[in-house]
This record gives structure tokens, sequence and C-alpha cells, in this order.
């Protein structure tokens, strides 16, 4: 996780249609703020993803509006209930037009 | 002899217990009221708000009533790193086509930007449980306000005591 918009998207291993599941998300971003100042004074730029959008088989599903108050590489979780198959996908903007997205794909275990 | 020197241990006994236990009750006390000076915590009672979140509060709800309920917000009471400060938010509210909770906003009293996140969901996910990591500056009060598709509004405060200004 060292390049920003580097992300990862986790899924339970198995799951059955029906299911509520937990989805994992982590962005490599560094989140700045716009108050601090590198070590020679010099102040860094706000420079944060204030936009994120999840997508289930087309379908726009949640959509977050975030500001610099979340943690460097972002973490979120957020359940969903697999009631098809089909790609979900994660998208993340940042405030200087970066545009990161993952994608994982949805799909039943056999019974 | 005797009997006028053990009264005067037992009263001497008296007067250091009561001793320890005026400092006992200082110590316990003071440091929370230290604390809550030198961070301007406010008014400790979360449903007065402060001026941002009051106006938070008028443009994103139109200052329709916030009941205390169906929303858990689980924090550390006390947060070492301001940082990263772990957040859960859970509610028991329906996520039905009919009615679904289409909005939790989490609001951090005195951060720089009190209107920390909003997460705007659908019935597609099935329940409301939300996790993630948050900066705090300072000692405040941390408020999840979820809202109905009907148009109620729903919270959990929870107080979290910050050691490391996270925020810079």
């Amino acid at each position: 996780m060292s390049n920003v918009g580097d992300a990862r998207l986790r899924i339970p291993d198995r799951i059955a249609k029906g299911d509520i599941i937990t989805v994992n998300s982590i962005v490599s971003h560094p989140m700045d703020t716009g108050f601090f100042r590198t070590k020679e004074g010099a102040p860094i730029p706000a420079y944060f993803i204030n936009d994120v959008v999840v997508t289930y088989g087309g379908e726009q599903i949640a959509h977050f509006e975030w500001t610099s108050g979340i943690s460097r590489d972002p973490v979120m979780s957020f359940s969903l209930k697999a009631d098809r198959e089909g790609p979900l996908v994660m998208t993340w903007k940042d405030n200087k037009g970066g545009v990161y997205s993952q994608t994982v794909n949805i799909a039943f275990a056999a019974a | 002899m005797d009997q006028l020197r053990l009264p005067r241990r037992s009263f001497l006994r008296r007067i250091a217990l009561a001793a320890v236990g005026i400092a006992g009750s200082s110590a316990i006390i003071d440091p929370k009221r230290l604390l809550a000076l030198a961070a301007g915590g406010g008014p400790d009672d979360p449903e007065i708000p402060n001026e941002a979140v009051a106006k938070i509060y008028r443009e994103r709800f139109a200052g329709r009533p916030i009941t205390r309920g169906h929303v858990q917000l689980d924090m550390p009471a006390v947060a070492e790193d301001g940082r990263i400060v772990p957040v859960i938010i859970e509610s028991d509210l329906p996520m039905t086509a009919e009615k679904y909770v289409k909005g939790i906003h989490l609001i951090v009293d005195h951060n720089p930007d009190a209107h920390l996140a909003g997460f705007y969901l659908s019935p597609a996910i099935g329940q409301v449980s939300i996790t993630t990591r948050i900066k705090m500056k300072r000692t405040t009060w941390v408020r999840a306000i979820a809202e109905t598709n009907t148009g109620e509004l729903w919270a959990d405060y929870a107080k979290v005591l910050v050691t490391l200004n996270g925020c810079g």
C-alpha cells in the first residue's frame, strides 16, 4: 500500500444468495488536511478523498461524502445484501481529480 | 491514662481518614474538571449543540427534532492518538424498500470540519453497519445521526477523550 490510490476490497470467501455480507475496503491515500507543515515549515496542501461511490451490478447502492477528517489510508467497512450475482465496484475520488477504483465479483457458492 | 489515649488516637485516625477521603475525592473530580477546562469541551450536554453543530443541524435537517435511539455509535472512551480513532455505527432501523436509512451523518463537535462524513445508503445494503477510522482534534462529543427516507432523525452520541491532537 504505497502508491496513492492502491486499493483493496474484501468480501467473504463463500457467499450464499440472500446473505448480508460485510465488505471491507482500504485505499492508500495521505488524506492531508491542509493544516500541517513539513519539517522545513512549508504548508502541506489539502489532499484528500471527498467522494466514494459503491455500485452493485451496475446500480448505485451507496455514496459516501468524506472530508480530510477520515484517517490516512482510509478503511471502511459496510454491509451488503447479496441477493444477486454481479460486480461490486467501489470508486474513490479526491480533491485533485484522482479517481481510484476496485472491483470484486459477487458470486454464490454452489450449495 | 489508657482510656484517655485511645479516644485521642481514634480521633487522630479519623482526621487522617477524613483527610485522605477529601484528597481522594478531589483527585477524582479535579482532573476531569481540569481536562474539561483545558479541552474547552463546552457544555457537557450533547443535546445542546455548539454553534458549528447547530449550523449543520439547520443546513442538513432544517432544524427537525433529533431523538436519541435506534443508532449505536461505538467509539473508545479515550483516544490516545487523535489521528486514528475507530468508529463503529450500527442501527436496528429497517432497510426495506418502504422504510430505510437514507443517510448517516458523522459529526465531531470540535473538529475544524465538524461534519466529518455523510454515508448515503439504500435498502441494498441490508443493514446499517459501518466502520471507519477518523481524526479528532481534541476531547469532544461525536454524533452519529441517521436520517430515514421518511424524514425521521435518530442519533447516538459518544464523548471521546483525545490525548494527541490528530488534526494539526
